[in-house]
């Protein structure tokens, strides 16, 4: 049997990072066909390229055995090749109707939104939705808005329909009643390829499963064939040893988190009775999936946001969780934010601002009447040169000119040059090239060897594994399980699963 | 691919310009404004040349006088509005603030508080309070419940206004003449020439510019409030003071356009009337625009505007030209100014 989307030897970098590396795939018509994978594996990446989104550098693209070159979103959908994204392209103050017009253009619009219209009645019978074309989008919830993207793609003509992450935003029961429709339309004949990362999905609704792991196709393979340990190794890999690690003396708890609670917007609990500690001269990893309430976590320590409840207790300062932005609490804990332009840097505001402001209060830059910018320059300079901040001429330059790498060297050398006590980091290596990566490891290794308390925070597993010396995964707002180094990836990789 | 072939325009983000080249189109910009304001008024009868003559006419006696006490409130009404803009906080209350002022200072000479001879000075500080307080009040609406300052400013301005006009045709109002108008103040009460021609309105005026120029420059105070607009979740962060940074600017800006309420009625007018505030709104959110919220260029721009003024004043008596035309002429450079903005960010490019 010819496969309906076939993948072949494709390869795609971003500024000389590669993402996907000889990838393969293979689904067939009357088939959900899993793409599995940790966050960064490629899964999006290589279905973007299917969908037309990423011109790939080789590799070849073939529609019912015939290749294919698509430039474009468009000819992908010609193809009938259609994707829901993660991130939905709706225009919101628009019907339900003219989004999916905007998408399947008709050359009137009177006639055209009749038309749709009556596609879209005719396919949300097929599925079972019930959505009404003169609704607005945003008036919809987030399931009602997931099922206008699938009947947009599908009154498009769509045979091949690629979902990533379909249920990341949905709740148990939604994703449930998604997914039996999803293979309902599989059986009339279309390919679905449902990217996903978790295992529960896979083995209860796909027919077929690929596995990638950091850019490559690993295995494909039948769901029901595997035991979920199976395909456990072979998302997260083979476990390599960790090198060994002097263990410093036990000593107290630096800081303790405690039944630490955060909502989000919509009530929600975000984080929920989170609980850990971190000695001094420890680093401690959660790891976790994305989205399972580390961002908001990392935004409570750095004092971004203020907990609901619980306690961020620091050793000679006490409970810290309702006194952000307290001069205390910034001379104790370094906050290197996984979002730099959002909590740690003012793009518009010159290096030296950038650097000086979280000392101003401390009267070392001149008293509230005057600001002594001799001074701001002098250890700016030292700072940046301290540091190795590239692409400096002058301190007076504005710091959104660095590039992600030096704007983070440049947070992180304002950071320590306070001798912080404890250090919390959020994706400090994301979007970083491999120089600076290392840079920014073994700042954090030398910010513990001196004694400080690290809590990194990371969705990349290696990065944890590699520096942590204890590991709290994070699963739905809780840490759920403790490891203490050298950890078994594969039982971290089911905790983060397990629990999902 | 059709489209991509037929030639179009197509707009450009810059990722930057050297400032040299931005004033260079921030001159053309102002060239064209005035040329289209040149051209209306030409329409409207004055000839280019007897214009010319005009404006030169500004300059010498007795203009030149009626230009420098004109210059003060709007100095002062323009640095209210650019200190408030600093960070983020659209104060277009100018002119209910300015009204407060008018009427602190008014009270202070109509309860003659104060022995006579510190009685200007109690009415410049109740002027100041008085307009700090009616901006507070958009402010703590703000911080508190989220109102939107935009709608509570203006707003807040018919309040002040029409409490004035309480004022003017009731408790406060002249006996004497029966007119909606206060008492006149006494000559102690009043700013005077300093010899020269220059007022001490001016002086107030440039007094106060030079301390919010140290305050926004040399201050921490400035270095603050350029965190707090440039990213106050950052700010917060890194330890600024956000919510008390926000409302001591609130609440000078306040105090600004209260005294350019106090300079106008202790200066020009001697009394409170019914529209010693009128218009001020748009001139201060002009003169902050222009002098892209920088005290000292405030001061260059408000005498500029000034100028402006009475020339429109002139133009008024000899030509019969209404005075919304001067109106009409700062709205045809702010738009010019504001259409530079978009060309020093962006690039038009033909495509083949």
């Amino acid at each position: 049997m010819t496969a309906a989307l076939a993948l072949k030897g494709i390869r795609k970098s971003f500024d000389g990072v590669v993402v996907l590396d000889d990838a393969e795939f293979s689904g067939n018509s009357g088939e959900v066909h899993a793409l599995l994978g940790e966050n960064g594996a490629g899964k999006s990446s290589l279905m973007n390229v299917a969908a037309g989104l990423y011109a790939p550098e080789a590799g070849g693209i073939f529609v019912d055995g015939k290749p294919v070159s698509l430039s474009g979103p468009s000819e992908a959908r010609s193809n009938g090749i259609g994707m829901v994204h993660q991130h939905f392209k709706l225009v919101l103050p628009f019907t339900v109707a003219e989004n999916i017009l905007l998408a399947n253009q008709r050359s009137h619009y009177r006639s055209g939104i009749k038309d749709i219209r009556a596609a879209i009645e005719r396919q949300s019978a097929d599925l079972g939705f019930h959505i009404d074309p003169d609704r607005r989008v945003n008036t919809l919830t987030v399931a009602e808005q997931q099922q206008v993207e699938i009947v947009k793609v599908l009154v498009g003509g769509a045979k091949i329909l690629i979902l990533d992450e379909p249920t990341a935003v949905l709740t148990d029961a939604e994703s449930e009643r998604l997914l039996e429709t999803v293979r309902r339309l599989a059986r009339t004949g279309t390919a679905v390829v449902l990217i996903t990362h978790k295992l529960n999905e896979v083995k209860r609704y796909a027919d077929s499963v690929t596995i990638m792991r950091r850019g490559k196709t690993v295995a494909t393979l039948d769901p029901s064939t595997a035991t979920a340990a199976e395909l456990t190794q072979l998302t997260v890999g083979e476990t390599q040893p960790l090198p060994a690690r002097a263990q410093k003396a036990s000593v107290g708890t630096r800081l303790n988190i405690g039944a630490l609670t955060c909502m989000r917007a919509d009530g929600s609990p975000a984080v929920r009775d989170a609980s850990f500690f971190v000695r001094a001269g420890e680093i401690y990893g959660i790891a976790g999936v994305s989205g399972n309430g580390q961002a908001e976590l990392g935004e409570a320590l750095i004092g971004a946001r203020e907990p609901d409840s619980g306690e961020i207790w620091v050793e000679n300062l006490g409970d810290v969780a309702h006194g952000p932005g307290s001069s205390p609490r910034i001379a104790a804990v370094a906050s290197i934010p996984a979002d730099r332009y959002a909590f740690a840097l003012a793009g518009g505001l010159s290096i030296a601002d950038n650097f000086a402001v979280a000392a101003i209060r401390s009267r070392r830059y001149g008293s509230l009447g005057r600001l002594d910018r001799t001074a701001m320059a002098r250890d700016t300079a030292a700072a940046v040169a301290d540091y190795d901040v590239q692409g400096v001429r002058s301190t007076r330059q504005k710091a959104a000119l660095l590039s992600g790498g030096n704007a983070q060297k440049l947070v992180i050398a304002r950071e320590f040059s306070r001798s912080p006590s404890v250090v919390v980091a959020h994706s400090p290596s994301r979007g970083l090239d491999a120089r600076a990566c290392l840079a920014v490891h073994q700042r954090l290794l030398s910010a513990r060897d001196r004694g400080a308390a690290v809590v990194l925070i990371s969705e990349d597993l290696d990065e944890v594994l590699g520096l942590s010396d204890r590991i709290g995964v994070m699963t739905r707002g809780r840490i759920v399980a403790e490891f203490e180094r050298p950890a078994d990836r594969q039982a971290i990789g089911r905790a983060m699963v397990d629990h999902a | 691919m059709s489209q991509s072939s037929r030639s179009r325009f197509v707009l450009d983000v810059r990722q930057s310009l050297p400032g040299w080249k931005q004033s260079l189109f921030l001159a053309a910009s102002l060239v064209v404004g005035l040329a289209i304001s040149v051209a209306i008024l030409w329409a409207a009868g004055i000839d280019p040349i007897e214009l010319a003559g005009e404006l030169a006419g500004v300059f010498n006696g007795d203009s030149l006088r009626g230009v420098l006490v004109q210059a003060a409130p709007l100095m002062l009404v323009g640095l209210a509005a650019s200190l408030a803009f600093r960070i983020g906080f659209w104060n277009l209350g100018l002119e209910g603030q300015m009204v407060f002022g008018g009427i602190f200072a008014g009270g202070v000479s109509i309860y003659e508080i104060g022995p006579p001879e510190t009685r200007i000075f109690l009415m410049a500080v109740a002027a100041a309070i008085g307009g700090a307080m009616w901006c507070l009040v958009a402010g703590l609406l703000k911080i508190r419940f989220r109102v939107n300052e935009i709608i509570a400013t203006l707003l807040l301005n018919y309040v002040a206004v029409y409490f004035l006009f309480d004022l003017l045709y009731g408790a406060w109002q002249d006996a004497k003449t029966a007119f909606p108008q206060s008492t006149p103040f006494q000559p102690f009460e009043r700013l005077h020439d300093l010899g020269d021609g220059v007022n001490a309105g001016l002086l107030v005026a440039i007094i106060v510019i030079l301390a919010a120029g140290w305050l926004i420059h040399f201050s921490r105070v400035g270095f603050y409030m350029r965190f707090v607009n440039a990213n106050p979740n950052m700010a917060k962060v890194l330890g600024v003071p956000v919510r008390a940074v926000t409302l001591w600017t609130v609440v000078i800006s306040g105090a600004c356009a209260g005294l350019a309420g106090f300079v106008n009625v202790a200066s020009q007018e001697g009394r409170l009337t019914e529209s010693y505030a009128d218009g001020y709104v748009f001139s201060g959110v002009l003169i902050a625009f222009l002098s892209r919220n920088d005290p000292i260029i405030v001061a260059v721009v408000g005498f500029l505007i000034a100028v402006l003024f009475i020339t429109g004043q002139t133009l008024q008596v000899f030509y019969q030209i209404p005075f919304t035309m001067v109106q009409l002429i700062e709205a045809i450079i702010v738009m010019s100014v504001a259409s530079s903005e978009f060309f020093i960010r962006h690039r038009i490019r033909w495509i083949r």
